[in-house]
């Protein structure tokens, strides 16, 4: 066992606003946003990697925050649930969720919306079979799916409004 | 918990081997699998050298020569390849079944490798394109056939200051090749078996792989001449079953009994064999 | 029946009140919590299914940098439990499950914690342990609880067997059951298992406890039942109930694993042996699958009997449950499983037996469905194998039988037209699915040759809650300065969409508009009105109720200033767009804003005052059972429902896939569309990961295998049907809210049962264990051949050693 635990210093973009901090090299990514940065949108469902109730954007990548360590995060940009909606206006997203009724104990919802939103960016008219796909890594043991899905869908096909 | 350690991302591929060197020290790629055995308590490095700022990792040529996939590469920049995908398709269908989109993203094809799970589903395709694990160590590089890079259980044949560069694949244009996996949900789940199949008719080469079924993945020694020798392919299928069936080792475990993953073996190689030869009857090396 | 034009919000699919709260990230859980000094828990736990604690050794943990508090069982004189006494805060000489807390930490860090637990040195001696219930009823089986007899317990109510494994026998007989057998022109027998399994909420338990001075203490917990924790926790260490406050904020799911008390004690103990700083003691999901309860195992085995025309003449049932270490809820499960235990069936003669039986294993609690899923799995596939020995469509043997008005439930309760309709869930559903019979022999081999079988099968449900007779809710209508409403419930809103349910009702009631009720996301014991429970889908019918009641007050608050006002009689005012006026004179009108916080007239003079809407609402009409006979009226509204499924098999792998899942149920009245059609998918959806995937592995020595997603796997977006749909048959509930009833639960309660029995109709093989994973099915059609159809695999047979109940060991010393 280490008696002194080595510290190191990264500087992390979150949500478009840099942080400089050290960290010892076992926290996590997952870790760091929500211990240091307070933001704990997302979730620890397994801490393995399985649920992906933790999922964030990593350099635009969904990833499980829980199998990123802080120090690889470094020089990295990070995008995290608190950081979608802008100035009060939820994304269309972030809308079509409360809309189709997406949402019921909200504990998966952050990753949920975060991997939907990686696939949207990536692919903005997706079809069922890849919308599946996107959120297969986050388990949701209330909703059954299906309704997060449609609000997925809804996006993908234009059928929520902008603005 | 994941316990204390020390970290360091060297930028030279010489600082670290020499890093490596050191006792309880681990190479960290994509993470998926390292933190996972640390917040378990299976694993306790002291030093961790992270491998992602290595230039010589991060190669990633399709060409005439055949396919270098550097240690670098995640799951999915391989499964977004589109070159990739049309060059060798089996490779591109093994990738899209490893665990979820968030881990694809992070982990490494060379990590998958690495762990050497009997499971692994990277395995089995990697072991009938004949590829070949390419390690360097302070001594120098050495390229080691998948084979025997896979030494039982969750062993490879890696030794303290060795670290895998990349992954080779000779070319893969003559030839047709499957990859099928069975697990128990249709979510991310470990392979309760998985096997790849590749034929080149022009050379009368049939290579099959099963994982899951043995201490390492098992490539089927005999197949060759089975399908230069058999007159149809039911007679194919028959031979390739017995020989699966002698070769392979499956245990009882929490995904599958021994038993059924036999049986498994047998339906899967049959879908295979019907895929790599469409035509009933034949198994058309003449096309 | 009343129509939905009447309502501006009841049956509307409203979105969640809370849907802004959690796509932003800003919803605070438990899990999300922290305070000023707040100190991390983590338990060492028992590696052994049963071992004696020979010593403990703490001093090196206790030296451990960052370590606060170090916990043994033997310094804590405390028991708990809900329905039974029966379990130590941390293991006191025995420990009797593997992951049961033996000691536990409290440190700076949840890395210090867990450094410090791994120094502890305990020196185990095991012991033999009871890893089957069947075992566990023999004669000469160890005893998980010897003390049993000195337990507290519920009485009048649960009936444990001292000096046996048992911790409720509860007993139904209605008629004469065995002589009805005897004279029954055909009779058939079955056998059935469910394995235990978890909930699976995505949010692990988790709370936070801080002792504070003057004995009182602090809790903020992911919990179901605000103050359920602080009655048990009141009950535990004699701390006076005004001393506790508890607090539920937001919960990631909670299925019933989360309705009773868990962590809160252990918590606060650490806390106070730390100086009173607060302690977070939150489970890993190894720990939720291995330290905290899961849904109990089940063996069943029925004898029925019936006329050769189709009606069931008699059922005899008996029910094992493997209970795990402790009774928990799980005594409630078997007592609660049995008043529906025959089915949504008219049975005139019936005796069941369900015996609660300790095992050495992490035990049972509540989980969705309440034990039905459980019974209803053998009495759905009993239905299927009962008609063909009949020689009938399963659909018409069930058509023949099903509750109607007029008929007796087995404990003697008279259905009415009012208590909602199976008969039209079933015709429903074998709609829905192209019901067309059993495929027959030759049918089958004609489709063998593709390598895919399809098969169609129904199997219907019904459930009340299972709750005390004195069961009630509470609800608060605050007004505050603009007119608008703060809706103050302990009811736990953990995904249901109860709380928007409950606004709606609000709305409904005070004729105002739903965006200016505001229902505030925490339960507190301290300022939220007492709520029983928030389980067994009784939140919104008696929340409702409830809010109704308050919003008459409140009204009549509101009328009675008006009246002095407008200088009429408050049985001339009436309310309508937040306002309240003279019937035949609209134009003069008051808003709500001018009297609800009393009203000035121009000189001065005040009247009136701060309006507060209070309401309740008890179960009505409930009784206890009889403990010999079971008879009595345990239901405050029956849900009946049907699910109809059609799959298909691969009959190389074993491989189900689900190609259409019809579900009906007679809710009385749509609350929220969107809501109501939420619960039935995510229900129906978890009822699939029973019916095809979940279950607990023990080794042979009781060491549970698969504590964690990579071997316990749930459902995923890749696992769904291939097409789903929902079904409401809207049978008014006279005294439910709008006519509505329960509808959280059923679900998920007959997936199994029908699709074992389209597995049937697909393969002609009768399953009778769960899940019905692709293996299981596999060996299924390996049997196929060499076992006669209807013979029982020998794993699952009961002891002979089990009549009942006649055999000593379960008469003597009963409570």
């Amino acid at each position: 066992m280490l008696h002194e635990i080595p510290l190191y210093t990264i500087s992390v973009e979150v949500n478009e606003r840099t942080y400089t901090e050290k960290v010892p090299a076992q926290m996590t990514l997952l870790q760091f946003l929500r211990e240091r940065l307070c933001l704990t949108g997302a979730k620890e469902g397994c801490g393995v990697g399985e649920c992906g109730a933790c999922t964030v954007l990593l350099n635009g990548k969904a990833v499980d925050a829980c199998l990123v360590l802080a120090v690889e995060a470094d020089q990295a940009s990070v995008r995290t649930v608190e950081g979608e909606a802008r100035d009060g206006e939820l994304t269309l997203l972030q809308r079509a969720f409360i809309e189709h009724g997406a949402v019921q104990c909200g504990f998966c919802t952050s990753g949920m919306l975060l991997s939907a939103q990686s696939l949207l960016e990536k692919n903005p008219h997706p079809d069922q079979e890849e919308i599946v796909e996107a959120i297969s890594g986050n388990l949701c043991r209330c909703t059954g799916y299906v309704q997060i899905l449609e609000a997925i869908e809804a996006v993908a096909l234009g059928r929520e409004e902008g603005g | 918990m994941i316990r204390p350690f020390k970290y360091s991302k060297p930028r030279f591929l010489r600082e670290a081997l020499e890093a490596l060197e050191k006792e309880n020290t681990r190479a960290l790629a994509g993470g998926s699998d390292l933190l996972v055995e640390m917040r378990e308590g299976k694993s306790q490095p002291e030093h961790i050298v992270d491998v992602k700022a290595i230039p010589e990792l991060s190669c990633f040529s399709i060409g005439k020569d055949g396919i270098t996939i550097g240690g670098q590469l995640s799951l999915n920049e391989l499964a977004d390849s589109k070159e990739l995908g049309q060059t060798c398709p089996i490779l591109g269908d093994a990738v899209r079944t490893v665990a979820t989109p968030q881990v694809r993203n992070r982990a490494t094809l060379v990590g998958n490798l690495c762990t050497a799970s009997p499971a692994a589903d990277m395995a089995p395709p990697l072991f009938v394109l004949n590829a070949a694990v390419v390690v360097a160590s302070k001594a120098g590089e050495q390229r080691i056939p998948i084979q025997r890079f896979f030494q039982g259980p969750k062993k490879n044949c890696l030794t303290p200051g060795q670290l895998v560069l990349r992954v080779e694949i000779p070319p893969c244009s003559s030839g047709r090749g499957v990859f099928m996996k069975k697990s128990r949900v249709q979510g991310h789940d470990l392979a309760t078996i998985n096997v790849a199949g590749w034929a080149n008719p022009q050379d009368g080469s049939l290579r099959i792989c099963i994982g899951a079924c043995g201490p390492t993945p098992v490539l089927l020694t005999g197949s060759d001449e089975l399908y230069q020798r058999a007159v149809s392919r039911d007679e194919l299928l028959d031979g390739l079953a017995m020989l699966a069936q002698d070769q392979i080792a499956p245990i009882d475990d929490l995904r599958a009994s021994a038993a059924y993953r036999r049986h498994l073996v047998t339906v899967f190689l049959g879908r295979m064999v019907r895929i790599l030869f469409p035509e009933e009857g034949g198994t058309s090396r003449a096309s | 029946m009343s129509t939905d034009q009447e309502y501006r919000y009841i049956g509307k699919g409203i979105s969640r009140l809370d849907g802004l709260e959690k796509v932003t990230g800003s919803a605070q859980f438990v899990h999300d919590m922290a305070f000023p000094g707040m100190l991390y828990g983590k338990t060492v736990k028992s590696p052994h299914a049963c071992a004696r604690i020979v010593s403990i050794d703490i001093s090196e943990a206790e030296k451990m940098p960052g370590v606060c508090a170090v916990l043994v069982g033997r310094e804590l004189p405390y028991k708990v439990g809900i329905y039974m006494i029966d379990k130590d805060i941390l293991a006191k000489g025995v420990a009797r499950y593997q992951g049961e807390p033996v000691v536990a930490v409290a440190a700076r860090s949840e890395l210090a914690a867990e450094e410090a637990c791994a120094k502890v040195k305990i020196v185990w001696e095991e012991l033999p342990a009871v890893l089957d219930p069947r075992e566990g009823l023999a004669l000469a089986a160890p005893l998980v609880h010897p003390e049993l007899a000195s337990y507290s317990y519920m009485k009048g109510v649960f009936q444990p067997q001292p000096g046996t494994n048992i911790s409720h026998h509860q007993k139904i007989r209605k008629g004469d059951a065995e002589k009805a057998i005897d004279q029954a022109e055909i009779v058939w027998k079955t056998q059935f298992y469910n394995p235990p399994v978890q909930h699976v909420a995505m949010e692990t338990h988790t709370c936070i406890a801080h002792a504070l001075p003057g004995s009182q203490a602090r809790i903020w917990t992911s919990a179901q039942s605000p103050f359920t924790v602080r009655n048990l926790f009141s009950a535990c260490f004699g701390i006076p109930h005004q001393n506790i406050r508890v607090h539920v904020p937001y919960v990631g799911g909670g299925f019933g694993g989360k309705a009773g008390i868990h962590l809160e004690p252990l918590a606060y103990l650490l806390s106070h042996k730390a100086g009173g700083r607060p302690v977070k003691l939150t489970m890993t999901r190894e720990e939720e699958f291995g330290t905290i309860p899961s849904r109990q195992g089940l063996y069943s085995q029925f004898t029925t009997g019936a006329t050769r025309d189709g009606k069931i003449v008699s059922l005899i049932a008996t029910y094992i449950w493997d209970a795990g270490a402790y009774a928990d809820y799980g005594v409630n499960v078997g007592r609660a499983a049995s008043y529906s235990g025959a089915g949504p069936y008219e049975v005139p003669n019936c005796r069941i037996d369900s015996l609660v039986v300790y095992t050495n294993k992490v035990f049972g609690t509540a989980y969705r469905g309440f034990g039905h899923l459980e019974v209803l799995w053998g009495i759905e596939r009993n239905m299927d194998i009962g008609a063909r020995q009949l020689g009938l469509d399963p659909v018409e043997f069930r058509r023949r039988n099903v509750l109607r008005p007029g008929a007796k439930t087995i404990t003697g309760e008279t259905i009415s037209e009012h208590t909602g309709r199976v008969d039209l869930c079933l015709e429903k559903v074998a709609e829905e699915i192209g019901w067309s019979g059993i495929q027959t022999e030759e049918e089958r081999a004609q489709a063998r040759d593709s390598g895919k079988l399809r098969g169609k099968g129904v199997a219907l449900l019904h459930k009340a809650p299972a709750m005390p007779v004195f069961t009630s809710s509470a609800a608060l209508l605050k007004f505050n300065e603009n007119g608008s409403v703060d809706l103050l419930t302990s009811i736990t809103d953990y995904g249901q969409g109860t709380y928007t349910a409950l606004a709606q009702c609000a709305a409904e009631e005070l004729k105002m508009p739903i965006e200016r009720i505001h229902v505030p996301w925490e339960s507190d014991t301290a300022l939220t009105p007492f709520d029983w429970q928030t389980v067994a889908s009784r939140g919104a019918f008696m929340g409702c109720k409830a809010v109704m009641a308050a919003a008459r007050d409140a009204l009549q608050q509101i009328k009675e200033t008006a009246a002095q006002i407008l200088r009429a009689p408050v049985g001339e005012l009436v309310c309508r767009d937040e306002a309240v006026f003279v019937a035949h004179r609209p134009e003069e009108r008051l808003s709500y804003r001018e009297v609800v916080m009393g009203y000035s007239y121009a000189n001065g003079n005040s009247i009136g005052g701060p309006v507060i809407g209070r309401g309740h609402y008890i179960a009505q009409g409930l009784t206890h059972l009889d403990l010999e006979t079971g008879q009595g009226l345990p239901a405050l509204d029956w849900t009946y429902g049907a699910h109809g499924v059609e799959i298909e098999v691969d009959l190389e792998t074993g491989e189900i896939t689900v190609l259409n899942l019809a579900t009906a149920l007679d809710v009385g009245q749509v609350l929220n569309a969107q809501s109501l059609r939420g619960q039935i998918i995510g229900g129906v959806v978890q009822g699939l990961g029973s019916a095809l995937l979940e279950e607990f592995r023990f080794s042979p020595q009781g060491r549970l295998l698969n504590a964690g997603f990579v071997d316990y796997k749930i459902p995923t977006s890749k696992d769904l049907p291939r097409k789903m749909s929902q079904h409401m048959i809207l049978t008014e509930q006279l005294d439910g809210p709008y006519g509505a009833r329960g509808a959280a639960e059923h679900p998920m309660i007959s997936i199994p049962g029908a699709i074992g029995n389209a597995l049937c109709d697909a393969l002609g093989i009768d399953f009778f264990e769960l899940p019905l994973n692709a293996e299981r099915v596999w060996l299924g059609i390996q049997r196929q051949r060499s076992v006669l159809q209807n013979t029982l695999p020998r794993a699952i047979m009961l002891p002979q050693a089990i009549k009942l109940p006649q055999t000593v060991h379960l008469d003597r010393g009963g409570g």
